[in-house]
């Protein structure tokens, strides 16, 4: 074979290889992170999180401070290649799902354990809130990732729950 | 209200299908839409071109003077080239050009069809060639793309699938560029079949002139063997069939018709030959 046709062979194969590579490590990073999550999730069962602006009844709070946690995660290529495949023909973005997933977690639980950090028994009135980062092409199209922020008011009690 | 501990449910904001069987119905649906409506655009081309008229098409381009090329389009050697050429159209029906020979510098053996009736040898092709009978093959091939029109559907094609092309990856928005891919395979599928029929074209021509076929592709036998054929995916991948390929062709298409595989092989004229 001459050399034209190495380079043939690799032209049209390299998309593909470089699909398969983006997606191994993605997929091994997510479900590294996804089983990570869970097990802080455990460890902070009994921390108490409310999206209430009002406090549940026998709480009596003697200091607050508002806390929060943001985590930005990128895309890999290969989602990003689903998802711009999507785009021509529409549905549900579903290589997108587990990315957003994990940003609203991890944000959430750096935001307990600030709270937890600092002393506090518990977090109420949290909100969550999410943004493009940054574009990944010149144009302005494309996204590069996402920030998530959670926040919201954590408070120290007379006599906190068990 | 009491506090009561809970996990937050898992997994119920993913989705449970596989990313890569996603991946793959995506990809293989695309491709095959993709497919079809580049076939019809370039079926659309060919209908379109089938409509100008040869004279039309001569004197678009009678103004357009290849520049930049470089060519040479006097001397004894043009002279020399467009003498085998007159004879080999005098054998060909439904010729309604007038065909001019020039002389492309370049190592690199090809040959070329323009629109408007110009064919382009280079250096390295007169260099490789070693009879009359190699030359008038090639030269033959080029006729047959006049004959079928190849070279102004393939302008065509190539101005449409472009815009096509373009179209369609923007609104993929994707450095993949799928559709590039599925978009050069059957242009390329397209672009073999064209040189096949011209590769027979050419050895009808052969065989008008000379009365025999014999010597006509050892031309393309010398190139297999210095290693230019191609093979496997990377022949599919090629626009022109492998050389191998070729051959094998040319040899049953001439056994097809009876053309004897025998016979004296011509000179080239002493100006090409030195």
């Amino acid at each position: 074979m001459s050399f034209e046709s190495y380079m043939n062979v690799l032209r049209f194969s390299s998309p593909i290889l470089l699909l398969l590579v983006t997606y191994l490590i993605g997929h091994g990073i997510e479900r590294r992170h996804l089983a990570r999550l869970r097990a802080r999730e455990v460890a902070h069962q009994r921390f108490p999180v409310t999206t209430f602006a009002v406090l549940p009844a026998g709480w009596q709070p003697t200091s607050s401070s508002m806390v929060s946690g943001s985590v930005v995660i990128s895309l890999d290529y290969f989602k990003r290649f689903i998802a711009s495949l999507r785009g021509l023909i529409g549905g549900r973005i579903r290589s997108y799902e587990p990315l957003l997933d994990r940003a609203r977690r991890e944000a959430l639980l750096r935001m307990i354990e600030d709270a937890r950090r600092r002393g506090f028994h518990a977090v109420v009135n949290t909100r969550l809130e999410t943004s493009r980062l940054a574009n990944a092409r010149k144009d302005g199209k494309g996204t590069s990732g996402v920030e998530m922020l959670a926040y919201g008011t954590a408070l120290r009690l007379h006599d906190p729950p068990a | 209200m009491r506090f009561e501990p809970r996990l937050p449910r898992d997994g119920i904001n993913i989705s449970q299908e596989h990313p890569l069987k996603e991946a793959a119905i995506l990809i293989a649906g695309l491709t095959a839409v993709f497919a079809v409506l580049f076939g019809l655009v370039l079926v659309f081309v060919d209908l379109v071109v089938m409509l100008v008229p040869p004279s039309a098409e001569a004197r678009v381009f009678s103004s357009w003077s290849a520049e930049g090329l470089d060519l040479r389009r006097e001397g004894p050697r043009v002279e020399a080239v467009q003498a085998l050429l007159d004879r080999l159209v005098r054998h060909g029906s439904d010729m309604p050009y007038h065909f001019r020979v020039a002389i492309l510098p370049g190592d690199d053996p090809n040959a070329l069809a323009l629109p408007g009736g110009l064919i382009l040898v280079t250096d390295g092709l007169l260099r490789a060639v070693e009879s009359e009978n190699e030359l008038a093959l090639v030269l033959g091939h080029e006729l047959g793309h006049f004959h079928h029109r190849d070279h102004l559907r393939r302008l065509g094609r190539g101005m449409v699938l472009g815009v096509a092309l373009a179209v369609v990856s923007s609104a993929a928005k994707t450095r993949l560029r799928l559709a590039d891919v599925v978009g050069a395979l059957t242009a390329r599928g397209f672009s073999r079949d064209d040189e096949q029929r011209s590769d027979r074209f050419g050895l009808a021509l052969v065989q008008a002139e000379y009365g025999h076929v014999a010597g006509a592709w050892r031309f393309f036998e010398r190139l297999q063997a210095a290693g230019q054929g191609t093979a496997g995916v990377a022949a599919y991948l090629s626009s022109h069939p492998g050389n191998r390929g070729r051959i094998d062709d040319l040899e049953s298409y001439a056994h097809e018709h009876g053309w004897p595989a025998s016979g004296p092989a011509s000179a080239l004229d002493p100006a090409l030959s030195r």
